[in-house]
């Protein structure tokens, strides 16, 4: 009779929990890092300097007059104080010369943004605290990295359709389609 | 499927006697929507109109041949025919306002929905939307592109409602109680003969409130029961029995 | 330890079961398909701050007081200006699509010349330089240099008529239009200041030809008012009356319909002052008793014989109208034009007859704004100059301009006889275009200059034609030109400055500014959207009812070679001559009106057994002057012995959306001396048909 090989010949379950293993690695370590690229804003812009003057955030992240929400300001906004170089970072140097001066507007990355299917209302969102969705900008000298996945081209912060779900569950809020769809 | 009755119910009120066919509310529309001009808009089984005006006539020679026309939304039905059949809840029934949602990145393209709306309001995507150049700048902020594949409808402009109920809450007014003309479909503002009017049916504030029990107001195919939110208004008898299909066997005289 | 056969399976299904624990599937698929959602060739749609802007849109003849939704500045949507007494918030068809139309494909993108090789850029300067040499060649010269402008209702026709002049020409013209004739007619009558007609207060309307829904006066303004007489499910405040040859849009709303022959609405009119001079009315001037006595031509019977009207309706409606607290009879058009002058005096005889003139709900008088450029030809003047008429002159040499300068008009495709008219121009060795979109009179230009889109420019309005009061607006840009484009008043001042003309003025702003002063009004008002009007009337004394020419123009002249009338359809989502078809409007179009590349026209049953033909037969229309082909429609919208057919397609020029869809109808439309006035008329074209 021949030998019969055993399983502990090729070295028991070892292969299947090398397997296993690598599998694990490759897809908590190092596929996340694979799928998102690093972006960087195109202005280092420093909340922190911009809280220490004791401005509040919707001074700038503010409602409109007509109820929606404005989002990031603008050069007219920023323009009020910056028209010019009013201090001595570099990254100001260059949101005044590059932008202000030249008129156009800093294509900033926003961090949550929703797909044209999404209509989200900031207003009815006001009894959350934006941190709740935003991460929490006061204490921040420099914008956090935004990873963009490259598959769907939206940031890894961006909320799904079961967060908001979930949410709207959990506070009684209606979940009907036309609620947040456009 | 259980109707559902909401607080608020949207409701639409068409004048067929001053309606003169113009064409304004579709073209408002088209624009409001974001629905891409097609080379060849005489092909109307590829034509996507979500409001579309239909002529109509009385059957009768010159010069007794009266002609009478017809804006076609979506009904936003009571209860819809077209919802149950939907195998991917893609098309729902089931908002305060009683507008009958459809979402496109959900929609498979199977058109059972069309096949099930005896109005004929919704429309099938064959091609993708493809604007000139430079004509995507002019895109409205209040409906997303549809690729091709999926189906669309009039969808009372809701998110004109949205708007407004953002306009309430930074007035401080009740979001469940807004004056009539904060919300408004773009056909009804468009029209240049004041033949639509919009408003909350359910709301005796709004001047729809009182048109809708108007002796002339019926609903299109009445008999079906699914319950329309859209309601034509006529003094002509002709125009109101062409609201329903009566059979040549019917001996109906009037309206129900 | 080698890696053997089995070792490997082990290791790979352990990798598969591993990868089973991680993100990588589920997030896999769940991303693929978010990325399914977002195919990079489906637009995304416009993000950020909605504000709304007035300004005037000029692609309807009376133009729209609208409000445009703009998105972070990019106008989105064109609506009516809510607080507009014009538009009360209403907009017509060819308006509503005018925030797309910034980028129609048609657009001119910037200034060319022709070559050889077709249309070639250039740079405004060159562009420029050689119009100036052009105008400088004939400068001083009697009659060398035209101009001819589609602007009703704007200040241009100043700046143009002035600067044309200062060249030592006196051939300034504006397309025909209905308020052209009326200005004419009112001048026969010996009338000054200019006739509006005030439905507002009106509990009777009879519309003798004038498609008031349309393409007569300010549409918007006349539905919008139509609708507040007739409150939803209530008695109707007013009564409504068209008669004409097609039971068009404007009639199916009419509480009766009254089937005249384009060619006998001046006879129906005329009939209808013969009964209420009958029932004891009269009008107080000298030719009064001339006028009755020629009445005698028109009774009942008579009307009967000559428009098929039959006089038990005629006296119904002239009883009607007598007993009606403010009757008003608005006598025009069927199309908006080709209408000659008989048609208006007749009507306005009517309504003299009923004394509704100056009163409430009647036909009303007041003084037109004096022009502030200096050297401007006045509005009489202009009432009285036809291009078409000019052209002619042009065809049989008694003209022979070196410089043709068209602003915002389309005569090559929108002219009755359009063929012969496109021919003429081509013997005018030099037209330039100042078009903003690629029509077909541009294409047959030496240089276009691109004029901005209303939405882009500084624009004005004053009274449209048929609106009850002196009014005034003028027009903001909302948005900078998306092409290379430059104001053409703005250009023809400049021009003006280089070739040492004083017109006054240096910047259309300025003329606008003068204009808004000299009005009355206030800039910061009527710049904002808030229309200035002016109630006050002008007296009537001094008229006269020009009888001889209402006796020999109120006959219809009918060749029995043509056997059938020609009845044109104006619809503005079809688009005018200066516009055609905006892409958003395309749907509005049925399959009984455009199938494919083919236009319908409209016969009823009667008509069409008589002809032979059967729906969806090809024919030909052929009048004296052209012809056109089209499919028919058998509609008994129609009278019997009419053919109904649309005016707007047969494109030439434009873009793929319009272009060789249907036939041009101004081909076929001919024109003929008014008899009496001498005024061109085209509404009376008879054509043959036939199937090919």
């Amino acid at each position: 009779m021949e030998e019969k090989k055993t399983s502990s010949q090729s070295g028991g379950a070892l292969p299947f929990i090398l397997g296993l293993l690598a599998a694990l690695a490759v897809g908590w370590w190092m596929f996340p890092k694979a799928l998102f690229s690093e972006s960087h804003q195109p202005i280092r812009f420093s909340h922190k300097v911009h809280a220490e003057q004791g401005m509040a955030c919707d001074d700038c992240h503010k409602m409109r007059d007509d109820g929606s929400y404005a989002g990031l300001p603008n050069n007219e906004k920023c323009g009020e104080c910056h028209s010019d170089v009013v201090g001595s970072d570099p990254a100001e140097k260059k949101f005044v010369e590059e932008y202000i001066q030249k008129s156009k507007e800093v294509p900033w990355i926003i961090y949550q943004n929703q797909p044209d299917n999404v209509y989200f209302t900031h207003s009815a969102h006001q009894a959350q605290e934006c941190t709740e969705c935003h991460p929490k900008m006061t204490d921040n000298d420099s914008p956090p990295v935004a990873r963009i996945n490259k598959i769907t081209g939206y940031t890894e912060r961006t909320l799904k359709m079961w967060q908001c779900e979930r949410c709207h569950a959990e506070n009684g809020v209606s979940n009907a389609c036309y609620v947040c769809h456009k | 499927m259980e109707k559902q009755e909401f607080k608020i119910k949207w409701g639409m009120v068409i004048d067929l006697d001053k309606c003169t066919g113009c064409g304004a509310c579709m073209v408002s529309c088209q624009v409001e929507n974001n629905i891409a001009p097609q080379q060849d808009a005489s092909n109307k089984l590829r034509t996507l109109t979500w409001m579309n005006v239909f002529e109509m006539n009385n059957g009768q020679a010159f010069p007794d041949h009266e002609i009478a026309y017809l804006p076609r939304p979506c009904m936003q039905c009571g209860s819809p025919a077209c919802v149950p059949v939907c195998p991917v809840v893609a098309t729902d029934k089931n908002e305060e306002g009683g507008i009958v949602s459809q979402i496109y990145p959900r929609c498979i393209g199977c058109r059972y929905c069309m096949g099930a709306c005896p109005y004929h309001a919704r429309y099938f995507n064959w091609d993708d939307p493809v604007f000139p150049a430079g004509m995507e700048k002019t895109l409205s902020p209040n409906t997303s592109a549809r690729p091709r594949g999926v189906v669309e409808k009039c969808s009372f402009c809701h998110t004109r409602w949205g708007r407004a109920k953002e306009r309430a809450r930074k007035e401080g007014v009740d979001t469940m109680d807004m004056p009539q003309e904060w919300y408004q479909t773009a056909c009804t503002t468009a029209c240049p003969g004041g033949v639509i009017q919009f408003g909350d049916v359910n709301n005796p504030k709004h001047s729809v409130y009182e048109l809708v029990r108007s002796k002339y107001a019926f609903r299109l195919l009445e008999r079906l029961g699914l319950d329309p939110q859209v309601w034509y208004v006529s003094k002509r008898e002709w125009v109101r029995m062409l609201g329903d299909n009566y059979l040549e066997s019917e001996k109906a005289k009037k309206h129900a | 330890m080698g890696l053997d056969r089995r070792a490997f399976v082990q290791l790979a299904v352990g990798g598969v079961v591993g990868t089973l624990f991680t993100p990588i599937p589920w997030k896999l698929a769940d991303d693929a398909a978010i990325w399914s959602q977002n195919w990079p060739w489906i637009a995304k749609v416009t993000k950020g701050e909605i504000a709304f802007k007035n300004a005037i849109s000029k692609f309807c003849p009376s133009g729209c007081a609208v409000s445009v939704r703009t998105v972070e500045g990019a106008p989105t949507l064109v609506q009516g200006s809510k607080d507009n007494p014009l538009s009360q918030g209403g907009v017509c068809p060819a308006c509503a699509a005018g925030a797309q139309l910034l980028y129609s494909p048609a657009r001119v993108k910037g200034p060319m010349k022709k070559t050889q090789a077709g249309f070639e850029p250039i740079t405004w300067d060159e562009a420029l330089t050689t119009l100036s040499a052009k105008l400088s060649a004939v400068k001083g010269k009697d009659g060398k240099v035209a101009m001819v402008s589609g602007d009703q209702t704007g200040t241009t026709s100043e700046v143009f008529s002035a600067f044309v002049a200062a060249l030592g020409s006196q051939d300034f013209y504006l397309m025909p239009s209905e308020g052209q004739v009326a200005g004419k007619a009112w001048s026969i009558m010996g009338g000054t200041g200019k006739v509006g007609f005030d439905l507002k207060n009106a509990d009777f309307v009879l519309l003798v030809g004038a498609d008031a829904f349309e393409s007569w006066g300010p549409m918007v303004r006349n539905k919008k008012t139509f609708g507040s007489k007739r409150p939803v499910g209530q008695p109707n405040q007013a009564t409504y009356v068209y008669a004409g040859p097609v039971r068009n849009r404007t009639a199916a709303v009419c509480d009766q319909y009254v089937p005249v022959p384009a060619d006998s609405l001046t006879a129906f009119a005329l009939g209808l002052a013969a009964q209420l001079v009958q029932a004891g009315k009269s009008i107080d001037t000298a030719d009064f008793a001339d006028f009755k006595a020629m009445l005698g031509n028109f009774s009942a019977d008579k009307v009967e014989k000559l428009s098929g009207v039959k006089a038990a309706v005629l006296a119904d409606l002239a009883k009607k109208l007598a007993s009606a607290k403010a009757p008003l009879v608005i006598a025009g058009s069927p199309f908006g034009q080709g209408e000659g002058a008989a048609t208006f005096i007749a009507g306005a005889a009517v309504n003299l007859l009923l004394g509704q003139v100056n009163k409430p709900g009647g036909m009303k008088v007041f003084a037109d704004f004096a022009p502030v450029v200096k050297g401007a030809a006045t509005a009489k003047k202009l009432t009285e100059a036809s291009f078409a008429d000019y052209l002619s002159k042009v065809e049989k040499g008694k003209a022979s301009p070196e410089v043709l300068l068209v602003y915002e008009a389309n005569p090559a495709y929108g002219l009755p006889q359009a063929e012969a008219m496109s021919k003429v121009m081509e013997k005018i060795p030099f037209v330039v275009s100042f078009s903003t979109f690629l029509d077909e009179t541009a294409q047959k230009a030496q240089l276009i200059l691109p004029n901005p889109h209303p939405l882009e420019r500084l624009d004005d309005l004053a009274t449209p034609y048929g609106y009850s009061r002196a009014a005034y607006l003028v027009s903001l840009p909302v948005i900078k030109p998306v092409a290379d484009a430059k104001p053409t008043p703005d250009l023809i001042l400049g021009l003006a400055a280089k070739l040492g003309l004083d017109l006054g003025f240096s910047t259309y702003q300025d003329v606008l500014k003068a204009k808004t002063e000299a009005v009355g009004a206030s800039w910061g008002d009527v710049s904002k959207g808030k229309l200035f009007a002016s109630d006050v009337t002008k007296d009537v004394s001094g008229l006269n009812l020009a009888t001889a020419v209402l006796a020999k123009a109120a006959i219809p002249n009918r060749d029995p070679a043509y056997p059938l009338a020609l009845a044109p359809l104006a619809q503005l989502n079809v688009g005018t001559s200066a516009l055609a078809t905006a892409p958003q409007a395309l749907v509005t179009i049925r399959d009984t009106e455009l199938l494919g590349n083919d236009m319908f026209v409209q016969v009823c049953a009667e008509t069409a057994k008589a002809n032979g033909l059967s729906q969806g037969a090809k024919v030909k229309l052929t009048s004296s002057q052209g012809e056109c082909v089209a499919r028919v429609n058998v509609s008994e919208t129609v009278m019997p012995g009419t053919v109904a057919a649309p005016l707007g397609f047969g494109r030439t020029a434009w873009d793929k959306f319009t272009r060789g869809k249907g036939d041009n109808l101004s081909k076929v439309l001919a024109l003929s001396p008014e008899p009496g006035t001498n005024v061109s008329v085209w509404s009376d074209t008879r054509v043959k048909i036939a199937k090919i």
